[in-house]
């Protein structure tokens, strides 16, 4: 699986991606300086660090984002150039592959993911539990966004446009005005432990902690069975 | 020789180790297998057939890449498709020319042994490198190597494992003619071995050189299958109209009808004829002395449709 984990690792990590994403990361940084140096109040202030910045910003756009764009390449990759017939023609079980594949896109994804929110969330002038809950938050999010996103690549070409589609209409839209569609969000599950740890004010059809904790957990194991479903039953060109 | 278009043809002497019983395969409307009936044991077998006639498809379903539509395949008693176990015993040159392009050839080969469980990967890349005829030690990754060098990385690391059933998808084709004989040589040594290794080509002289046993597929059918010098002798069977030049044709046209080689000649110019044969070996032997007998010179001969197409329509049609 070691073998695996680092082939894939080596292949995700690109200039491009990397570059790309960290801009994005670098965005919500600027926001958080701007937020620090305006004259909003301190209540206002943690609402718009937690609501804004870290659940809006972060939670809603840059965490899906680069786990959208790093776990739909970990095998749309190998499958786009051919090289997934190397992997399919060990024998090595189906979920082993799948949870190489996951690891190495949550490798890549977290730092990517996490680093620029938090600094965000930090140099905003949060207190020491709100960067605490966005790193806690931020980090359930990618490990469910990354096991969710994983097995897309396999299943359309376009992994990207479709993952934004399903970022855009059921995460951000969907779920905010559907109390029934909000259980099926990694968004509220996160941005619930967001305030949960972080002590702020709850989202929105927000979730107890453990309950999202158990959600996120039976997210990323039935997103991993379904990939390894998929991977088994995959044609292999 | 088993004849051609017979189901189900069957190979095998002893120790069958691929059976494929009525396979087929569709791809959404098109047809790319159909009735597919063969079963295959150690040592070289050649599947031989123009491009587009459901080779690599046959092949891709042998490893378990796809799953076959209809009729069943087993390869060393079990179902490619399916059984994880087989896949380490089973070494597969891919036709598509993409590789790691990052890595060295060495890394290429090393990480194939490791996936398939070989405890020193690195020293059996470097002697699979070597079997190929290329350098463990170039630093250069293989996005720098030519069409030909690809290749033999890949043959490298399909056989690095020493799996029992080999199978190679046009592993010949980009490789310079000492290549292609070096590599000739070591399919042939590895079927002696006693492992099974199954190639395909569209060309035909490729497989003459492999001493073995052919399947032709064409337009998703097995049209022949036996030895190679029966389907060689069956392609010699088939009507040749060939382009004869000569300082006199007319009368070259009427020596080689006297002679009985001939069965149908049209005259093109004083010294242009078509010809029809279906003798083509004692065609061959009798030109250049009918020839010589009538004091003709003999300036061009010209087969007309010597091309796989022409002899895989044959033995499809027949």
């Amino acid at each position: 699986m070691a073998l695996v984990y680092r082939l894939l690792l080596r292949s995700l990590v690109t200039r491009a991606r990397v570059l790309a994403l960290s801009a994005i990361g670098l965005v919500g940084i600027l926001i958080g300086l701007a937020i620090r140096a305006s004259d909003l109040s301190a209540a206002d202030r943690s609402l718009a660090i937690t609501r804004d910045l870290v659940g809006g910003f972060g939670l809603n756009l840059v965490v899906p984002v680069t786990a959208l764009v790093f776990a739909s390449a970990a095998f749309g990759d190998p499958t786009d150039d051919r090289t997934m017939v190397y992997l399919w023609l060990t024998p090595i079980p189906r979920w082993r592959l799948v949870a190489a594949g996951w690891a190495a896109a949550l490798s890549v994804a977290a730092p990517v993911a996490i680093l620029p929110v938090t600094v965000a969330a930090a140099v905003a002038g949060a207190p020491g539990r709100l960067v605490a809950g966005t790193v806690a938050g931020a980090l359930l999010a990618t490990m469910g966004y990354t096991a969710l996103f994983l097995g897309l690549g396999l299943l359309v070409r376009r992994a990207l446009a479709w993952g934004l589609a399903y970022v855009l209409i059921w995460e951000l839209a969907v779920a905010r005005i559907s109390k029934g569609a909000a259980r099926l969000s990694i968004s509220v599950y996160s941005r619930s432990v967001l305030s949960d740890v972080g002590q702020v004010v709850k989202p929105l059809n927000a979730a107890a902690v453990s309950t999202s904790l158990i959600v996120l957990g039976v997210t990323v194991v039935a997103a991993m069975a379904l990939t390894t479903r998929t991977l088994t039953r995959a044609d292999v060109a | 020789m088993t004849a051609a278009a017979v189901a189900p043809p069957a190979l095998a002497p002893t120790g069958t180790t691929i059976a494929v019983d009525r396979v087929s395969k569709w791809l959404g409307p098109v047809v790319a297998l159909s009735d597919v009936s063969f079963s295959i044991g150690p040592g070289v077998t050649a599947l031989l057939g123009p491009n587009g006639a459901g080779k690599s498809t046959l092949l891709r379903i042998l490893c378990g890449l796809t799953g076959a539509s209809q009729g069943t395949v087993r390869v060393l008693g079990v179902d490619p498709r399916t059984d994880l176990a087989l896949r380490g015993r089973l070494g597969l040159v891919a036709q598509q020319e993409t590789l790691f392009e990052q890595l060295r050839a060495v890394d290429i080969v090393a990480l194939s042994a490791g996936l398939h469980g070989v405890a020193d990967s690195s020293g059996a890349a470097r002697g699979a490198l070597g079997l190929v005829d290329l350098d463990p030690d170039d630093s250069r990754p293989v996005r720098t190597y030519s069409k030909g060098m690809r290749q033999r990385v890949k043959v490298a690391a399909a056989v690095v494992h020493d799996p029992t059933v080999v199978v190679l998808d046009e592993p010949l084709e980009g490789l310079d003619p000492r290549q292609r004989v070096r590599m000739i040589e070591l399919f042939v040594q590895l079927g002696a071995q006693g492992r099974t290794v199954l190639v395909s080509s569209h060309v035909l002289d490729e497989v003459e050189r492999f001493g073995s046993q052919v399947l032709v597929l064409a337009k998703g059918r097995l049209a022949a299958s036996g030895d190679f010098r029966a389907i060689r002798d069956l392609m010699d069977e088939r009507p040749h109209r060939l382009r004869l030049r000569a300082s006199d044709a007319r009368r070259l046209a009427a020596a080689l009808m006297a002679g009985g080689t001939v069965v149908g000649t049209h005259l093109e110019s004083p010294e242009s004829v078509l010809v029809d044969t279906v003798l083509a070996g004692a065609f061959r032997r009798a030109l250049p002395q009918a020839a010589a007998a009538e004091g003709i010179r003999l300036l061009e001969v010209t087969p007309l449709d010597d091309d796989l197409d022409s002899v895989f329509r044959y033995l499809v049609d027949r």
